[in-house]
């Protein structure tokens, strides 16, 4: 999606990284030296085989071979100690990296408001955290050491080469920039069509997804062949396109090993020149030739390392914007010092909470939003009330659940909590005092107990088996082999939908607080189950404030105050009788989900 | 068409083979010739240096000797260095092209062995039952069609083909050495196995650990994915504090294994990092006393060291591809189940209908095999050709099932009584003939990643805009799409405008108007539509099915109220069936939901 933006940051985006590897900087250093070490050790092996060839050989001597054979054998043991250490390093600087790096977004996530969340998918925030990380650790760590272990041993080569003789390390030196030029043009062709590659990808993936979770209307459409014409187009891209991406990088690579072998033949004729007027031995031809061969692939790697340091500013451009994307919910500084931050809470300057919930004046519209969607609301709903919103999904009923529970903030006006505005008390402290029964229960893997504990980290057994009996579900646990140490499952998969309702209905009681938020299930459960849940309702919201999106009629006729939405506004409020008479809007929606209430439990009690 | 299901892997990866199988044994060939060409080199310089440098006395092929001698000998090319060099260059570019060739030829095989895999996976998924696609995860099905694709591929095109070039390189590289020195030969390939079964023995227990780590990251991803999607749910219970810490310790586990792995992998490299230094060390003391004592000269000496070098990398790697060759077995397998399903197909001797005729069920009876509680018992009624027939029924009773076995979304099995058209076994008809001429209306439709027009007009894409228009008047969606601002050109679905329920509805129907079928099943398809459009639509439709037989299921009395048949269901059972007028006095169930469902809504409510 965002893979086509081409970022461009001041310094690569480095210096956003720096408050990330200050820690590990001495390590860094160390790393570094090693590194150039290693490289200083490899570049001077193939003077060992100079040695050989212009002493012994040459000579027809064996007189210094004890103390050459040493002289290798340290050295080689010092290079593979440095290469240990060095790569060991780096990984552990990878790996450090990586963890800081998620650990703050992932915090930073925890304090964001929800209209972030609304703006930006799970997927999307969930790449943020996972990859864009492991992407910057990568460059901090294994692509920076390979810059610095190929780039001194390419300036180790030259050098070397000057030093032994400048003439002929000129001729080799006149390769480079052929060489440099030709990896450019290659790696930029290779980069556009691997990006092109990915996208295919992304769609053939979608292709299957919708072959496999559409197969019930592509079946009854009788549109298989269709279907699947339009994916052989894109596999045919996707064949012709990774083609093409081949044909480029085998051409590269052969043009690659072909100037490596050109380097080679003018080190053999200049070389060999030279040779015979008497001014360099064949050794040293030899330690030029392995020169030669190894100089193009640390040219490759570091042409490759700064077309990924490129393509990497768009993961620490995203990753950094998180990072400084602030809350529009945020607790004033003289709210912090007194209640405490999400992470710090001052729990002994807490009030408790009433639970009488006022709106005043309230006008709100979504920060992504342009239209009002309330305007100068009043409503006062006194400790105990039962407020029921209704209206067709997608309506915008959550919108006053949202303000209750301080998701959002109301654009003018205010909401009281028990007569102060909620802006004058910490986040935390509301949520404290809030049970939220969402419409798609969700849980978290672990243990049942974990999850109902969710809301009381310190609830006991008794506490816990409490709250199942009163809402009937202590036969969810029973049924199930570890009883309350059961695992759920990733997303409580384990269970049924009805039976997540009736946990996340424990655990809400559990918490046991002031101020409730409700959103009924839709979806179609058994009946059993249906009945416990709505027993769990009654009881839940017995004697408390509570906020119900309700879809049972059971839930609306017995509210204290019903709001009905239609486009995101609230059009009627009133009880369900006046409701009823008004012959309204209320009354067409309520109407048809008693019609089909009706055919339902007629069919039950036949 | 018909394709015998696979015995043996084997079997299935020849079958996939098919059109790549002449790119890769092509590759193999330029593969050996790529070898052949990297072997001279270092015989040319070695030449050179002895008998062109040095005046050691030629031992070339007779053939080859005649010719240097008719050009001068070696005084001539003493004089004409360039000579050697061009030879060198020529010998390269020869390497170069079949290199490119390698090359090309692989990634044509590999891509062309990938597509034909995604077609036949996709095309065989799109033509398996639908029992399949609701038995099988989505996630998991799409996995294999991407990820043990690839998989297969790098087996095939990468793993493979390495090691047959290894292989030939080592024999080529081996025979040119034994000609130079055996004595030398036999040092240097001392390590050879030494080296490969070192690297063999670690990756083999290594891939344990990565899978370990695998696992540890899933945890964490998940975490992350949890907090997320539940992020309402931490924020209600204000447990920010709790995700930190979960995340953090998990954050931490994971790193920390990663880095005890990282130290694992990098005492294996710099390990045998000194493994093959030694080995080149070796050849380097025992060449260069060799060539003091006179058994082999400079020249031999600068080539055999190539040699050596040349196999370092090769040799290295041999154990890591060896060791991840289990992998693909196991992606084999995960194909061979999709491609080893059985596809729907139709009988011997199945026909083609004419479905304006009459529907009969003949005492049907069904049971889901997943023990889903939804059943059919002794079903038995006729729909004449032409009529309007409603199904009433609560949720779970059995009406969609039934649409489902006319459809043969579902088989029925012989011994449970039978459907007919025209007097004909549903079975005995043309699947494509029975499925184009039914039209459904699915409960939950299903709309494809494309354009509002191209979904409506998905089973007939010849269809022009003005046909898409009728259709979409009728099922009242005209209105809701000029709302759009792009019209009908609106794209819809995964990565487009999110449609409401009733506008997805709507959308199917008027998908299904289009062409126009002899029989038209409602499934419960107005049951997101309010009550105004839903009588619009009704009222729409009646004047537009024409002689079409039309099968509405509905929880609503209204809906289906004129229609010329109700068959109530409850249960899996027909209780009730007769024309409107008859059902409501006939003291049934029918007679009860409508008197509930018709008397004032005010009334009911207390």
């Amino acid at each position: 999606m965002s893979e086509n933006k081409n970022v461009k940051l001041k310094y690569f985006g480095i210096p956003k990284l720096l408050p990330f590897v200050k820690p590990y900087k001495k390590i860094m250093i160390s790393m570094i030296i090693m590194g150039a070490l290693s490289s200083l050790i490899d570049s001077i092996y193939p003077l060992f085989n100079q040695y050989a060839l212009n002493h012994f050989i040459a000579l027809k001597t064996t007189d210094t071979i004890v103390p050459f054979i040493i002289v290798y054998i340290v050295i080689l043991i010092v290079f593979v100690i440095l290469n240990f250490v060095s790569t060991t390093w780096a990984g552990k600087i990878e790996m450090s990296v990586n963890r800081d790096l998620r650990n703050a977004s992932f915090n930073h996530l925890q304090e964001l408001s929800f209209s972030y969340f609304n703006q930006n998918n799970v997927g999307y925030v969930h790449a943020r955290v996972m990859s864009d990380t492991g992407r910057i650790g990568q460059l901090v760590s294994w692509d920076m050491m390979d810059m610095v272990w190929q780039g001194s041993y390419l300036l180790f080569v030259l050098i070397n080469m000057a030093l032994i003789n400048i003439h002929l390390a000129m001729y080799i030196m006149l390769i480079i920039p052929f060489a440099v030029i030709l990896i450019i043009f290659f790696q930029k062709k290779l980069v556009a069509l691997n990006r092109k590659i990915r996208e295919i990808n992304s769609k053939i993936t979608s292709n299957f997804n919708e072959g496999i979770t559409g197969a019930k209307s592509i079946k009854t459409l009788v549109v298989e062949n269709k279907i699947n014409h339009d994916f052989d187009v894109d596999s045919d891209d996707m064949e012709k396109t990774s083609v093409l991406a081949g044909r480029y990088s085998a051409l590269f690579s052969s043009l690659v090993t072909m100037l490596s072998s050109i380097t080679l033949a003018i080190i053999l004729w200049k070389g060999g020149m030279i040779n015979q007027e008497g001014i360099i031995m064949i050794g040293t031809l030899s330690v030029f030739m392995t020169y030669a061969l190894n100089m193009l692939e640390p040219i490759q790697s570091i042409v490759g390392g700064i077309a990924r340091l490129i393509a990497i500013q768009v993961n620490i451009e995203r990753f950094t914007t998180l990072l400084e994307t602030q809350s529009d919910v945020a607790d004033r500084v003289e709210v912090v010092e007194k209640y405490g931050d999400t992470f710090h809470p001052k729990k002994e300057n807490w009030e408790p909470l009433y639970g009488d919930v006022e709106f005043k004046d309230v006008s709100f519209k979504y920060p992504d939003g342009n239209e009002m969607v309330l305007e100068h609301f009043d409503l006062k709903v006194p400790q105990g009330t039962n407020v029921a919103i209704v209206g067709e999904t997608g309506a915008g009923k959550s919108t006053l659940v949202n303000l209750v529970c301080r998701f959002f903030e109301p654009t003018y006006g205010q909401v009281l909590i028990d007569g102060k505005d909620a802006r004058d008390r910490s986040q935390l402290w509301l949520h404290s005092n809030i049970g939220y029964v969402l419409q798609t229960p969700h849980l978290f893997s672990g243990t049942v107990r974990d999850n109902l504990r969710y809301g009381k980290p310190d609830a006991t057994d008794e506490e816990i088996w409490k709250a199942l009996k009163l809402v009937n579900a202590e036969f969810v646990i029973d049924k199930m082999d570890k009883g309350l140490d059961s695992e759920v499952g990733e997303g409580g998969d384990m269970l049924s939908t009805g039976e997540k309702q009736l946990i996340s209905f424990a655990r809400a009681i559990l918490a046991d607080p002031k101020i409730l938020v409700l959103d009924e299930a839709t979806a179609s459960i058994d009946t059993l189950t249906e009945k416990a849940i709505q027993d769990a309702i009654f009881t839940v919201i017995k004697g408390r404030t509570s906020f119900v999106i309700a879809h049972r009629l059971s839930t609306i006729v017995d509210a204290d105050v019903i709001l009905v939405v239609k486009d995101g506004k609230i059009i009627e409020r009133g009880k369900h009788a006046e409701l009823m008479q008004a012959h309204g809007y209320y009354y067409d929606l309520y109407t048809r989900q008693y019609e089909e209430m009706v055919t339902n439990t007629v069919s039950e009690i036949a | 068409m018909e394709r015998k299901r696979f015995e043996t892997k084997t079997q299935m990866v020849l079958f996939f083979l098919n059109g790549s199988k002449k790119y890769f044994l092509l590759a193999i060939i330029s593969g050996c010739l790529v070898s052949f060409m990297d072997m001279i080199n270092p015989r040319i310089i070695g030449f050179t240096v002895d008998s062109v440098l040095g005046d050691k006395v030629t031992e070339l092929p007779a053939v080859l000797n005649k010719m240097l001698i008719s050009v001068g000998g070696t005084v001539w090319i003493k004089e004409h260095l360039w000579f050697m060099a061009l030879l060198v260059v020529c010998i390269a570019a020869l390497g170069a092209l079949f290199r490119f060739f390698l090359n090309l030829l692989n990634a044509k095989g590999a891509e062309k062995l990938v597509h034909t895999m995604r077609n036949e996976l996709f095309n065989h998924i799109l033509h398996l039952p639908f029992v399949w696609h609701s038995e099988n995860q989505t996630g998991d099905i799409i996995q294999r069609c991407t990820s043990d694709v690839e998989q297969i591929k790098i087996f095939l095109s990468e793993q493979l083909i390495f090691l047959f070039r290894i292989v030939i390189l080592i024999t080529f590289a081996m025979y040119f050495m034994f000609t130079i020195n055996v004595k030398l030969t036999l040092v240097s390939s001392i390590f050879i196995p030494m080296i490969i079964g070192y690297s063999l023995f670690f990756h083999k227990g290594i891939g344990k650990s990565f899978e370990k780590v695998d696992i540890e990251e899933g945890k964490l991803s998940s975490i992350a994915q949890e907090n997320l999607t539940g992020v309402r749910v931490v924020r209600a219970f204000g447990r920010e504090s709790y995700e930190r810490e979960r995340f953090e310790a998990q954050n931490e586990h994971y790193t920390n294994m990663w880095v005890h792995l990282m130290r694992l992998l990098a005492a294996f490299w710099s390990s045998s990092d000194l493994f093959s230094y030694l080995q080149i060390f070796s050849v380097l003391c025992v060449g260069t006393v060799l060539c003091v004592n006179g058994e082999m000269s400079a020249g031999d000496f600068i080539a055999f060291n190539s040699y050596t070098t040349m196999l370092m990398w090769p040799i290295r790697n041999i154990g890591r591809v060896i060791a991840n060759l289990a992998k693909a077995g196991i992606s084999i397998e995960r194909l061979m189940y999709i491609m080893n399903s059985k596809e729907e197909k139709d009988v011997e001797g199945a026909k083609d209908v004419d479905l304006h005729q009459d529907i009969a069920f003949n005492h049907v009876s069904f049971q889901y095999e997943n023990g889903s509680a939804e059943i059919l018992d002794d079903i038995n009624f006729t729909i004449k050709a032409g009529t309007t027939v409603g199904i009433l029924g609560g949720t779970g009773s059995g009406k969609s099932t039934l649409m489902y076995l006319l459809d043969r979304l579902y088989e029925l099995p012989e011994e449970n009584g039978s459907i007919t058209i025209g007097g004909v076994n549903v079975r005995d008809i043309k699947l494509s003939c029975l499925r184009t001429n039914i039209g459904m209306v699915l409960q939950e439709p299903y709309l494809f990643s494309r354009t509002l027009e191209e979904n409506i007009a998905i089973a007939l894409p010849e269809m022009d805009r003005e046909e898409v228009k009728r259709a979409a008047k009728i099922a009242s969606l005209d209105h809701a799409i000029e709302h759009f601002k792009e019209g009908y050109d609106t794209y819809v679905g995964e990565r487009g405008v999110t449609l409401s329920g009733g506008q997805k509805q709507r959308t199917a129907i008027a998908q299904m108007l289009i062409s126009k079928p002899p029989v038209m099943v409602f499934d419960d398809s107005l049951s997101a539509v309010d009550a105004e459009t839903d009588a619009k639509i009704r009222h729409a439709l009646k004047e537009n099915v024409g002689n079409s037989t039309v099968i509405l299921i509905a929880q609503r009395i209204t809906t289906l109220m004129n229609a010329d048949l109700i068959v109530v269901m409850d249960h899996g059972k027909i209780v009730e069936m007769g024309k409107h007028e008859e059902l409501i006095h006939n003291g049934g169930i029918y007679q009860q939901i409508y008197e509930l469902q018709s008397r004032s809504a005010s009334e009911v409510s207390k």
